[in-house]
């Protein structure tokens, strides 16, 4: 009986922005990124913060590659940002004529899902924001 | 095609774009290797300058995805776009309230009709940075003669195709004609003023008229017919452009009346073809 009243509280909670960070732990964001890996046309997945990275790719060896082009998208879409005053970058979707690419920042952690040109990234986006 | 009047053309199809859509706060065009082609007013080159950097540094590394098609960038204040278009990348800025479904109906159809158009009218589009001659459209081949029921009809090559009437085409082809179709050539609109200055004539490249005396060699180009892109056509005297610093950049100086009539005025484009006498 206790259990169950405490699980209804943090849910009640996760439903407060200021709590959403909190939230937001590498855990909460890794596990909805495994659930994103079931979705039609998704390759794999990077997420890095300052301290650790984890990458899962149904291709290991173009690891390398999607790291760095995952990077330069992040980096690309804060210099877009800033340039034409936007704010905050949210999200930036790279599509390449055989792929693409998802990058966001949740908290902490650098996120980037790759996919087959045909997946579904609103999806995508819509798993990973609802933490 | 004249990369100066192809940008040009393209950087009035971008303001126009934004006055139709205020929603884009931004739009300009460049190429895959850094290039840029057209910008609209509002932004500085030097942020085009920079996004297109930003753009390589992608491009560079987006082997394991292939060639770039879209970047789709979503901020809390707006959203910045870049679609490859027909060979040509088209970013657009908008704001956070913009209506994306009317945005891309305009952008997406628009541009790749202005582009499509202006490779019509010349086939050697801006794709290349080889110097040209300021001439868009020439014809310097005679064209060819096709019979029609009652007449014999001259075929304007430089007309795109689908303004043909095919109905009206029979088969068989006779070259009766021996004079080549007058050549039209694009120019852009320079006033000239003066007291001497007469009202009745335009001025132009004088290579442009070397190339069509050298087309026709027995006749006398006095004349030359103007008309503007909404159809509005005027003839007048042509003379070559005394002024150095307008010789080879595809000009045309106008006096104010004859841009008057025509309702038109300096920096937009015309056509021009001579009158054979």
């Amino acid at each position: 009986m206790t259990k169950k009243r405490k699980i209804t509280e943090e849910f009640s909670v996760m439903t407060e922005p200021v709590a959403v960070e909190e939230a937001t732990s590498a855990n909460d964001l890794k596990s909805n990124l495994e659930q994103t890996k079931s979705y039609d046309g998704v390759i794999g997945y990077i997420m890095r913060n300052s301290t650790s990275a984890t990458i899962d790719l149904k291709d290991p060896t173009k690891i390398v590659d999607y790291a760095i082009v995952s990077s330069s998208a992040l980096d690309a879409g804060n210099e877009f940002s800033k340039l034409f005053d936007l704010g905050d970058m949210e999200d930036i979707i790279v599509e390449g004529k055989t792929a693409k690419i998802l990058s966001l920042s949740i908290g902490e952690n650098k996120v980037s899902v790759f996919m087959d040109k045909n997946a579904d990234c609103a999806q995508i986006l819509k798993k990973l924001r609802s933490l | 095609m004249d990369t100066e009047v192809y940008s040009f053309a393209l950087k009035n199809a971008l303001n126009e774009i934004q006055n139709i859509c205020p929603d884009i706060k931004n739009a300009f065009m460049f190429r895959e290797d850094g290039e840029v082609i057209a910008g609209d007013v509002n932004t500085p080159e030097e942020t085009i300058a920079h996004v297109v950097e930003a753009f390589d540094s992608i491009t560079e590394k987006a082997d394991a995805i292939g060639d770039i098609e879209s970047i789709t960038l979503d901020s809390t204040k707006g959203r910045v776009n870049i679609t490859c278009l027909n060979d040509l990348y088209l970013a657009t800025v908008t704001n956070e309230k913009a209506d994306m479904v009317y945005v891309k109906t305009v952008t997406r159809v628009l541009i790749p009709t202005i582009l499509n158009l202006l490779d019509k009218i010349n086939p050697v589009p801006a794709k290349n940075d080889l110097p040209k001659p300021p001439t868009i459209e020439q014809e310097p081949e005679p064209s060819p003669v096709r019979k029609t029921k009652d007449k014999v009809k001259l075929i304007e090559e430089t007309e795109p195709e689908e303004f043909d009437e095919p109905e009206q085409i029979q088969p068989e082809v006779e070259p009766r004609s021996l004079i080549p179709e007058p050549p039209v050539n694009q120019f852009i609109v320079e006033n000239i003023g003066g007291l001497l200055v007469p009202s009745d004539t335009v001025r132009i490249d004088n290579e442009i008229i070397t190339q069509w005396l050298d087309l026709y060699p027995e006749k006398k180009i006095v004349d030359v017919d103007v008309e503007t892109f909404v159809g509005e056509s005027v003839t007048c005297k042509v003379k070559p452009i005394k002024d150095s610093k307008y010789e080879g950049k595809g000009i045309i100086q106008m006096p104010d009346k004859i841009q008057l009539n025509l309702g038109i005025k300096k920096g937009e484009l015309v056509r021009v073809k001579p009158v054979i006498q």
